[in-house]
């Protein structure tokens, strides 16, 4: 990534005018994805003095800033107060502490990459983001259509559910890309989200609606999957492969949060 | 743009591209223990102190560095000797690459686990990559420094 011009703009209002008017300006989060891409940009705007990094409970919700860092979310007691320490899960296997301490939540959820995890753990909770532009958007809406491509995240918002959740994930070796990932939980019907497909986390439909209709269908409702997603190759493991691993760890996630 | 960095509690004055490195401008300020090996967040040996949490300098811009309190290994003085003496100690140090990232990590890491125990060390130092101890003989050091068994 190279840019000609570092600009901290006062509030977020300037930020997202910057934004709008040069179309080859872009937002930094940690610059952890954005630093080894190949890219040229006139302006990187930085948003780290705006008050943006905070977690807090406000009523049934929990509010994240998008400038909070990854590591400060997997660490954080309110957060692991939560939906079976799903969120923490997700995040301790990323490359390393000093990585996670720069990567931060909200460049995570915009970058929508195939492989980040907490994709798949966020699309289970009932979440929705908060943009300077757009306002508040479901969660799942984001990640599935790419209507928003320039804005501001501000911060992510997550319904205090009462349930049981899981997170299950494989990676060839610890602090690689995972191969798949799976999220499930369990507050008033069944959830089951599954990532790096290689694509991005999507909500399962089909094996969804089998679980519900029937809880002791486990087994089924877990081969469902392989049949009802797609999966596709990459360096680190064949659509083949990643057919046979997610009914396991789909099972494996079920009976954990119906047990 | 000109950048003022607070380095061991000392200030320098240097002159930046807002999209260099912080990796970047403390090795041209001649802090040389901070080594550039992968360059892309996932090896490890770049790692500073940012306000005392351990972090890729790779990564970090300098230009956000201007209120921020950076610490390399040379800003540890004694309390590096005594992690380094441990890990020698147990005969680990081989080309020494990556010694100063996993000292820093070390420290920082006493400072955070609350109940360390060998697996939650092990989880710790997973992005400080070693390509030639294998990393059995540092563990022991860092192990003896952590206090555990
Ligand atoms: C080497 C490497 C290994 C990785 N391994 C894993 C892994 O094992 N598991 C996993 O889950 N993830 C992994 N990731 C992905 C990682 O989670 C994300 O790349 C990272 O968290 C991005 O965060 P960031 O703050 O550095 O974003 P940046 O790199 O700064 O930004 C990413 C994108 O988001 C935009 N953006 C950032 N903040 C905002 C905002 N507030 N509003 C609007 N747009 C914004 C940027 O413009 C950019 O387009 C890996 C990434 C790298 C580079």
């Amino acid at each position: 990534m190279r840019f000609d011009k570092f600009v901290q703009p006062k509030n977020l209002k300037t930020a997202l005018e910057i934004l709008k008017k040069d179309p080859k300006s872009v937002i930094l989060g940690g610059t952890t994805f954005l630093r080894i891409s190949d890219k040229n940009y006139s302006t990187g705007i930085d948003l780290s003095a705006l008050g943006l990094k905070y977690i807090k409970e406000v009523g049934d919700q929990i509010e994240i800033g998008a400038y909070t860092s990854l590591r400060t979310l997997e660490t954080d007691p309110i957060i692991n107060k939560y939906f079976g320490k799903l969120v923490p899960k997700s995040l301790e296997n990323l490359i390393g502490v000093q990585f996670r301490n720069n990567a931060t939540i909200g460049g995570a959820i915009f970058g929508r990459l195939g492989f980040t995890e907490i994709i798949t753990a966020l699309l289970v909770l009932d979440c929705e983001l908060e943009f300077e532009e757009n306002g508040l958007v479901p969660f799942s809406e984001f990640i599935s259509n790419w209507k928003i491509k320039r804005d501001i995240l501000k911060k992510i918002i997550i319904k205090k559910n009462k349930g049981k959740c899981s997170y299950k994930m494989m990676r060839n070796s610890s602090s690689d890309f995972t191969i798949l990932s799976v999220a499930v939980s369990n507050f008033d019907k069944i959830r089951i989200a599954v990532g790096t497909r290689p694509a991005i986390a999507t909500l399962s439909i089909k094996a969804a609606q089998l679980i519900n209709s029937d809880k002791n269908k486990i087994e089924e409702a877990a081969n469902l999957i392989a049949e009802e997603f797609k999966f596709g190759k990459d360096l680190r493991a064949e659509g083949k492969y990643r057919k046979m691993i997610a009914p396991v760890l789909v099972k494996r996630a079920l009976q954990e949060v119906l047990k | 743009m000109k950048l003022k960095l607070n380095i061991n509690n000392k200030f320098y004055n240097t002159n930046i591209d807002g999209d260099e490195s912080l990796l970047d401008i403390l090795r041209k300020i001649g802090f040389k223990s901070v080594k550039k090996g992968c360059d892309t967040g996932t090896c490890g040996v770049c790692s500073v102190l940012i306000d005392g949490k351990p972090t890729l300098s790779c990564q970090f811009l300098a230009a956000r560095a201007k209120d921020v309190k950076i610490t390399t290994v040379e800003g540890l003085g004694k309390q590096a000797d005594e992690i380094v003496d441990l890990i020698v100690s147990e005969g680990a140090d081989q080309c020494g690459y990556c010694g100063p990232s996993l000292v820093l990590t070390t420290y920082a890491m006493k400072k955070e686990l609350k109940n360390p125990t060998v697996e939650k060390i092990n989880h710790y130092l997973t992005g400080n990559l070693c390509r030639c101890s294998g990393y059995e003989g540092q563990l022991r050091g860092i192990k003896k420094y952590m206090g555990v068994k």
